[in-house]
């Protein structure tokens, strides 16, 4: 496969994303029944729960990642570390902004300092702060190294998050019980086809991202070896 | 509804931003190589 540029498998993939994106768009606004209390608002949920966990395993990608790059030392891992925070940043900002559109009809607020609300708001801060921070340390080796570190230890933040609403008292719902889902099953397959559309869509964003940093890579090597 | 349609709005604008980010840095990045590279050529025409 080619390092950067427009391959096959990237194509077929990108085919894939989208066309899931359709289908699943068309199971979450005319497939799934409309919720008797909140009415067509509710539609919210199934692109909200499918970026929230696109989000969370994002996250989870970049500890693998990181945990790589320490044991090895690849750049490839370092690469796929930052790329997938990236892309879990965007995910985690439309999980936010979407909530916030689905609480102001349902809570009447636009954002409430309860448990989950505030564990998202930190686990933001966290990766925004990740991809700051790699911006100041100048040395590529040291900044892989404590990307990696911080990679690791900013993931604590996730299991929080996604507990936080079965932990402590809070007005978040709960979808997802150990006896089941509170969900009918038009409701269930609608959201079922929108987590995997959107995690076709974050493999395919994953793709292209890490395209880009080894071209990225490429033009650095050139530069430095065209001033020596 | 309206909230239905900002939230859609919002989710697709994000995601719009986020792959046109990729696409502006992508295209910097292959002019800048393309620069890189003939510029190599012309060294490496000069040193001979």
């Amino acid at each position: 496969m080619e390092r950067w540029g427009v391959s096959k498998l990237a194509i077929v993939l990108h085919g894939l994303a989208g066309a899931a994106i359709l289908v699943a768009l068309y199971m979450a606004l005319v497939f799934a029944p409309t919720e008797a209390t909140m009415g067509h608002v509710q539609r919210i949920f199934y692109w909200h729960v499918a970026t929230a966990w696109v989000g969370f395993f994002a996250f989870f990608i970049t500890l693998v990642a990181s945990i790589a790059y320490l044991r090895t030392g690849r750049r490839r891992w370092d690469i796929v570390a930052l790329s997938s925070v990236e892309i879990g940043l965007a995910f985690a900002v439309i999980m936010t902004v979407t909530g916030s559109l689905w609480a102001k009809p349902v809570w009447n607020t636009w954002w409430t300092w309860e448990p989950r609300l505030t564990t998202v708001a930190i686990m933001l801060l966290i990766y925004a702060t990740y991809l700051l921070l790699r911006r100041v340390i100048e040395d590529p080796g040291r900044r892989a190294r404590f990307a990696a570190v911080y990679g690791i230890a900013g993931f604590v933040s996730v299991p929080i998050t996604f507990m936080a609403i079965r932990w402590w008292r809070t007005i978040h719902p709960v979808i997802f019980k150990s006896e089941g889902f509170d969900l009918t099953p038009a409701m269930l397959a609608a959201l079922i086809v929108s987590v995997l559309a959107y995690s076709l869509l974050y493999i395919s964003l994953l793709l292209l991202r890490t395209q880009l940093e080894f071209l990225s890579d490429e033009v650095a090597e050139l530069r430095e070896s065209l001033d020596e | 509804m309206t909230y239905l349609v900002a939230a859609y709005a919002v989710m697709w604008l994000i995601t719009f931003i986020f792959v046109l980010s990729m696409a502006i840095r992508q295209r910097h990045l292959a002019a800048e190589l393309e620069a890189l590279k003939e510029r190599l050529q012309e060294t490496k025409r000069y040193g001979e």
